[in-house]
């Protein structure tokens, strides 16, 4: 049966700790929960790479692209001849794929920020509610009962405050 | 600013924060009733009477054909200049006194841009007719025309509306996490449906961060162009004194001023009634003071470059136009906006002046007053003197339009109202980031009950 292991730390450092001695023991897909952003996971759990940046450049992209389609298109479409001056001017329509740039940017960034965090989730998953408020949490998932004690030793070593088990069935 | 503004632990931050949700006293639902009441009386009523009536109801005619509704616009779309582009502005720069006030500086950003949208509406007559402004294929075969700066606006509104929306929402997910676990009821189904399932996972934080800062930056250049693009409504006509290269930085700028003394406004208010003195202090306000000085002296500046392209244009409709401003029917309003966007704020070089709050208070005010005569500047004295004589005149505002004005003021408190008891109108995780991380030491006994 598959459990999860949960340790409450009063601080940052000790929680960093605990998840580096963790991965050193072999435990993997360790996640740490936290009220506030902490600084040293990168080096404790790994480098972080995100797609956000792909999709904010693709965003914006395709933005200007259509944006700049879309009024040099209508000014095709509707010819509207002013004194022998250009039908696709440059400068209003810059303005245009301007702004279409940022919107189309914008909403790919929400976009990409939604996948690469794999949010909205409304099943449930381990959660630990004081997290949220001023404890950080260690968690890893544990194959077995022996997995489980030597996870809890480690975490009591660190300096957990607290050390829970949450079975599937507790979800 | 670390661990000597903030004496509280991360437990109170969240008490408070939570307490200012979700406990309110009979005050808040008078201020409620009050604002909701006069927004219905003062904004709703005098506009079905305009649709009922007709546009001739407001008082714009020949050669005034644009009114107080135009100069609201502006004066809005300016007052929300300050929230969102400050906020991502102090995010890029790292600056930690941010974290206090960003989220109410955007909600104000947020609820300018409705209530500047809602202007748009009020002026144009008839609404009904709006999405014709929107490029939408259609039976009717009409497409908007993508050389007139009203259709950059479009375009850059509704982007800045979704931007700004967004940006507000994003930076808010942790938090809605963090209340949804201390709310029952219809509260928890909110928030849980508003915070998306957050954790506050390592991996969580750190999209969030990247996503946030990519907004950040789209968002800077998006809000200096939305209030250029307002300004070439009036620069690309070919009215004296309107038609100059300097208006978009003036906009910017006024834009950004106007929005800046709203925040001081914003702040103080919340800093009193939400209970929030602990979390918005001097510093805050010392730090507004020295942005508000500096913005105040660009704008002196500027308006002083407008003068001298009139006069240094050589031509006599600028002449007639610069006299008009400075001397004419409207001079005594020109000469209040000198005096309280330009003079006022000279007393901000005194550190004792902008570290107290009731008169940052009244200076904040009297810039925003200031400001909108402004906006109703360009506007009326522009259209008063154009190129002949025989088409001059002078534009006073009708009693509608005199209270649809006072009430979108009611409409913007209302929204703000209802902002502060659904949003955590202090950024909780980022309050918490400024503080020092708890130290290994026995700790404190855990969370209170459930709010």
């Amino acid at each position: 049966m598959t459990s999860n292991v949960i340790g409450l730390f009063h601080d940052p450092e000790s929680a960093l700790t605990a998840a580096g001695q963790l991965k050193g023991a072999g435990f993997e897909s360790l996640e740490i929960m936290s009220p506030v952003p902490i600084h040293g996971v990168e080096e404790v759990l790994g480098k972080k790479k995100s797609v956000i940046k792909n999709f904010t450049f693709m965003g914006a992209l395709i933005g200007g692209i259509s944006g700049f389609a879309l009024a040099a298109g209508t000014a095709i479409a509707w010819p509207h001849p002013v004194g022998g001056r250009p039908i696709i001017t440059m400068p209003p329509f810059l303005i245009i794929t301007y702004e279409l740039t940022i919107l189309f940017g914008i909403l790919a960034t929400v976009l990409g920020f939604f996948i690469s965090s794999r949010l909205p989730a409304f099943r449930n998953r381990v959660y630990v509610p004081e997290s949220a408020v001023d404890k950080f949490v260690v968690t890893a998932p544990c194959d077995d009962a022996e997995h489980f004690k030597r996870a809890e030793a480690i975490l009591n070593d660190a300096g957990a405050e607290q050390v829970r088990e949450i079975g599937e069935s507790d979800l | 600013m670390t661990t000597e503004t903030f004496k509280l632990g991360y437990n109170d931050i969240h008490d408070d924060v939570v307490r200012s949700i979700v406990k309110t006293g009979p005050k808040y639902y008078i201020a409620l009733a009050t604002a909701g009441g006069v927004t219905l009386l003062c904004f709703f009523f005098p506009w079905s009477y305009q649709l009922y009536y007709g546009i001739g109801a407001a008082g714009m005619n020949h050669p005034g054909v644009w009114g107080t509704y135009l100069a609201s616009f502006i004066f809005w779309i300016g007052l929300s200049h300050s929230g969102t582009l400050l906020s991502c502005v102090l995010h890029l720069t790292n600056s930690s006194w941010r974290k206090a006030m960003y989220r109410s500086a955007e909600a104000m950003t947020l609820f300018s841009l409705v209530v500047a949208a809602t202007y748009v509406m009020v002026h144009v007559g008839r609404p009904w007719f709006i999405h014709w402004a929107v490029p939408y294929p259609n039976q009717m075969e009409l497409w908007p025309n993508f050389r007139s700066p009203l259709l950059f606006d479009v375009m850059a509104i509704a982007t800045y509306i979704t931007g700004s929306t967004i940006f507000i929402y994003m930076g808010s997910i942790p938090d809605f996490a963090a209340v949804r676990d201390r709310t029952s009821g219809w509260r928890n189904t909110m928030y849980t449906l508003l915070s998306l399932g957050w954790r506050g996972t390592d991996k969580e934080w750190h999209r969030l961060h990247w996503a946030y800062t990519f907004l950040a930056v789209l968002i800077i250049p998006l809000a200096v162009s939305v209030h250029s693009i307002v300004s070439w409504d009036f620069a690309m006509s070919i009215v004296p004194s309107l038609h100059q290269t300097i208006f978009a930085p003036y906009f910017v700028v006024g834009a950004i001023y106007s929005g800046t003394a709203g925040i001081v406004t914003v702040m103080f208010v919340l800093r009193k009634t939400m209970g929030f003195e602990q979390y918005i202090t001097k510093l805050h306000f010392d730090n507004l003071g020295k942005l508000l000085l500096v913005l105040s002296l660009i704008w002196t500046y500027i308006n002083g470059v407008e003068l001298f392209t009139a006069w240094y244009s050589g031509t006599s409709e600028e002449y007639e136009a610069l006299g008009y401003k400075l001397f004419g029917y409207y001079a005594w309003l020109y000469w209040e906006m000198i005096l309280f966007c330009a003079v006022a704020p000279m007393l901000m070089f005194s550190t004792r002046f902008r570290t107290s709050f009731v008169p940052m208070l009244i200076l904040s005010i009297a810039i925003n007053i200031g400001m909108y005569t402004e906006r109703f500047l360009i506007v009326a004295t522009s259209l008063s003197r154009q190129y002949l004589p025989d088409a001059w005149g002078t534009y006073v505002p009708s009693p509608v339009e005199i209270s649809i004005m006072v009430g979108s003021f009611a409409l913007f408190t209302t929204l703000f109202l209802i902002f502060v008891k659904i949003f955590p109108s202090v950024s909780m995780y980022e309050v918490k980031e400024t503080m020092a991380t708890p130290k290994m030491e026995p700790a404190a006994p855990a969370a209170g009950s459930p709010a």
